[in-house]
């Protein structure tokens, strides 16, 4: 019981998450300062790694402007159910070893489920700031899950497919066994998979509900303080969500060479996300953002048709 | 106004725009269907303090005009006021006058590119070409002694000499734009979600740009083939061979490509300008006061056309001294731009004829119901401020 | 995807950031900054003041007993001044570190601040 609390606490839990959640913000902003020939972060810690952790404290320390307008309710819930809902998502990723500290079957439903509800929430956000830009920001929150979600779930259900399996452990727990990572049968599910989860974590080129020369910060316009710093905090697990889900689905998760003693699992896992995590942030560096009709047409045009041709392959090679 | 379209301001705060302007987009969806466009809150009474200043002190005031373009409104006090003075700058002064006003639209151009990249979201774009601008900066203030307000004129010449190390490090300086410029052009050309955004966005045609007098490379991406630097030559734009640039896309992947073609163009030019550098005196005295007169000389700045007027009383100091900015000419254009458009597109839009705002803002007292208008003094604005709650 | 390779190509490229306070930029010859006026050479002319576009420039007394004080919160560095003057007494040097940590009591007062250029004074 104490083990299981332990655990739930540290190490894979909630400590563990901060602490690669913050990481993974200075990585990217990092290697994307880098790739742009810039610096990024560099005074806070060594080589700016404590700069995140900076930026969040500094945050909550700052005051929280509530605006009159605003509908209170969902306003002050939004940020808290949107780094609960990350964080609980995260308890389905397997870290520590090939099962998940939650799991059963079905979870991978059940993971598409939490990540449209991350958009339903950003859309919640922009609706109950009452302010323009955080209006049509929220509105256009809304829309992309229209244009990526269905290829997203699509991509997800190639892995699923080949493990005969709907959790994401028992997927992992295949790749293990079998020493085969998904991603060799899955090459255009993975590539639609990376794509469509910029649109969920609204990066570069999919950074519309946020654009921020458009529509100042988009559907965040109005939060700031305790709110904005839950926010970020949220964004940044939704990137190791991004990251991680990746890695379990595509890349085997933590298998690898002696993943059966402890922390090599860990180390395996660790190595995999921060190369998806690169591959993710120099994308950001690569484009310029869509317009939301561009976006939402181009998911259905090009994303989805894929992702069926996807599973169609994998219906006719494993028969 | 029937119940689906919204009201949606853009300006005078809003992170699309570098200076506050107003403008306020009646939108029906995400598509726009009229804009109202609000000028004059940095109205800073430039043209008034021009009367309180000697011409001297009005040769460094004209610079504060407009940072990026101070090169281009100094050219043209001078070129105003040399005539009145009956002057004329020896031609080695000419000629380092155009190459530090090519210098300058190198800068201009290549600080709007990496603008306009930042407004389409694509900040990697924009940071390159900004990192490249500073080489041009560096040139200039190793030719003139300041990064930006050059202060590189005088009445009658120029204030400094180019030697041969600069000439050298000049070129090289120029190449390595050059090339950078050239790159830039095949990645814009090849680079498939600039081209999206880009191209058939904020349309205007041939007729009306020519109609709406719009100037610079909003009117010449618009194929109406319009350069002062052609039309009407001033330093030793007459002697140096040099394309007029013209696309006829009509849209901002045509602005895009105009400046990007100018780029090169320019450093052509700087390039036959260092070869064919005559020898002489820098500069003639001038001085100081004016005879009665008036005078209007044009200069083509990076952004378009740039008039201005002086009338003189005899004294050392200008009886009235008027600047247009090339702004102005663009706002008209800028309107039809944006009608027919989405709000996404709003800030590429407005980026796209460059504009500077506080060089343009001017203010004017109309009243809007009988467009009657009226002068105020400054006690008379005082007084209105104070009952209006103002301090 | 037209840029992959110029992004790449940068990631091994040191960055063109200067990490300012730690390492200056080269300073570029001619740069016009600090104005030093050589009160010896001054004859109270007071062409700078009056050529002077951001009236940077005092003069305390007359002629050749004066002082000078200069400004540096007002002036616009555009060396009109060391042109103007007929003797050569002003030069602009490329120092540019001209802010100081000393406090001052406002803001406002910044502009109010000045270097002086006294002249020796005889017993």
């Amino acid at each position: 019981m104490i083990i299981e609390i332990l655990k739930l606490l540290i190490i894979p839990g909630i400590f563990f998450l901060f602490t690669l959640a913050l990481f993974y913000q200075w990585l990217d902003r990092r290697f994307l300062a880098r790739l742009q020939n810039r610096r990024g972060p560099m005074h806070t810690g060594s080589h700016g790694t404590l700069q995140p952790l900076a930026d969040f404290i500094k945050l909550l320390a700052k005051e929280d402007i509530e605006p009159e307008a605003v509908d209170k309710p969902v306003f002050r819930g939004v940020p808290i159910l949107l780094s609960t809902i990350s964080i609980t998502a995260l308890f389905f990723i397997p870290i520590w070893g090939v099962k998940a500290f939650v799991h059963f079957e079905g979870d991978l439903i059940f993971m598409t489920f939490l990540m449209t509800l991350i958009a339903i929430l950003a859309f919640l956000g922009g609706w109950s700031s009452t302010n323009r830009f955080s209006t049509i920001g929220g509105l256009r929150a809304a829309m992309q899950t229209l244009g990526y979600e269905v290829p997203l779930s699509l991509a997800f259900i190639g892995p699923a497919i080949v493990a005969k399996s709907l959790s994401i452990s028992k997927i992992v727990e295949w790749q293990a066994s079998t020493g085969i990572w998904a991603i060799i049968l899955n090459p255009l599910g993975f590539g639609i998979a990376i794509i469509a989860l910029l649109a969920e974590l609204e990066k570069v080129p999919f950074d519309l509900p946020e654009a921020e020369t458009e529509l100042v910060a988009g559907w965040q316009t109005e939060f700031s303080g305790r709110k904005l710093a839950l926010l970020r905090f949220a964004f940044d697990l939704e990137l190791v969500l991004a990251a991680g889900l990746i890695t379990s689905l595509f890349l085997g998760g933590p298998a690898g060479p002696f993943y059966n003693i402890p922390w090599v699992g860990v180390i395996w896992f660790f190595i995999k996300t921060t190369i998806v995590v690169l591959i993710l942030s120099n994308l950001r560096g690569l484009f310029a953002r869509f317009r939301i009709d561009q976006m939402v047409s181009g998911c259905w045009k090009y994303l989805v048709p894929l992702a069926i041709i996807q599973i169609i392959f994998l219906q006719l090679v494993l028969g | 106004m029937s119940n689906s379209t919204y009201k949606v301001p853009i300006g005078p705060q809003h992170p699309a725009l570098k200076e506050p302007e107003n403008f306020l987009l009646t939108v029906d969806g995400e598509e726009i269907i009229d804009v109202k466009i609000r000028l004059g809150y940095v109205h800073r009474g430039g043209e008034k303090a021009f009367e309180n200043r000697t011409y001297v002190q009005g040769l460094y005031l004209i610079e504060r005009v407009c940072g990026i373009c101070a090169m281009a409104h100094q050219l043209c006090y001078v070129n105003n006021l040399e005539p009145m003075m009956d002057v004329e700058a020896p031609p080695r002064a000419q000629y380092i006058r155009t190459i530090v006003a090519e210098l300058e639209r190198v800068h201009s151009h290549l600080l709007w590119l990496g603008v306009a990249a930042h407004e389409i979201g694509f900040d990697t774009l924009f940071m390159y070409c900004w990192r490249d601008r500073e080489v041009s900066l560096d040139l200039m203030e190793m030719i003139t002694g300041n990064r930006v307000l050059h202060a590189a004129n005088t009445i009658g010449g120029v204030r400094r000499d180019l030697t041969a190390d600069m000439i050298s490090k000049t070129r090289k300086g120029i190449a390595l734009l050059k090339k950078r410029t050239e790159y830039y052009k095949k990645l814009v050309l090849a680079e498939k979600t600039i081209l999206k955004r880009a191209l058939g966005v904020g349309i205007l045609s041939t007729k009306d740009a020519a109609e709406l007098c719009a100037v610079g490379p909003t009117a010449r991406a618009s194929n109406v083939k319009k350069d002062v630097r052609k039309d009407d030559p001033y330093s030793a734009y007459d002697e140096i061979p040099f394309n007029l640039i013209t696309y006829d896309l009509c849209d901002v992947a045509s602005r895009v490509l105009v400046r990007v073609d100018e780029l090169i163009e320019s450093a052509n030019i700087i390039e036959y300008s260092l070869d064919h550098l005559p020898t002489g005196p820098i500069g003639v005295r001038a001085p100081r006061s004016i005879p009665p007169g008036e005078n209007v000389s044009i200069v083509e700045a990076p952004r378009g056309e740039d008039i201005h007027y002086c009338k003189s009383n005899g004294t050392d100091k200008p009886e009235r001294y008027k600047v247009r900015a090339p702004t102005l000419g663009n706002w008209a254009s800028m309107a039809k731009m944006l009608i027919g458009g989405y709000v996404a597109d709003v800030p590429i839009t407005l980026a796209a004829i460059d504009p500077c705002m506080s060089c343009t803002d001017r203010v004017a007292f109309i009243d809007a119901n009988s467009g009657k208008n009226w002068i105020w003094s400054t006690e008379q604005i005082k007084k209105y401020s104070k009952k209006n709650g103002g301090r | 995807m037209a840029m992959e390779r110029e992004l790449l190509r940068h990631l091994v490229k040191k960055p063109a950031t200067i990490i300012y306070p730690f390492e200056s930029p080269e300073p570029i010859e001619g740069t016009r900054a600090k104005v030093e006026i050589d009160i010896l050479k001054c004859i109270g002319c007071g062409t700078c003041i009056h050529d002077c576009p951001a009236y940077a420039l005092e003069m305390v007394g007359k002629g050749l007993t004066c002082d000078m004080k200069w400004y540096p919160g007002r002036c616009v560095f555009c060396g009109q001044c060391v042109e103007s003057c007929p003797r050569n007494a002003i030069k602009q040097t490329a120092e540019h570190d001209l802010a100081t940590t000393e406090s001052v009591e406002s803001a406002g007062m910044m502009s109010e601040r000045f270097v002086e250029f006294n002249r020796p004074k005889k017993e």
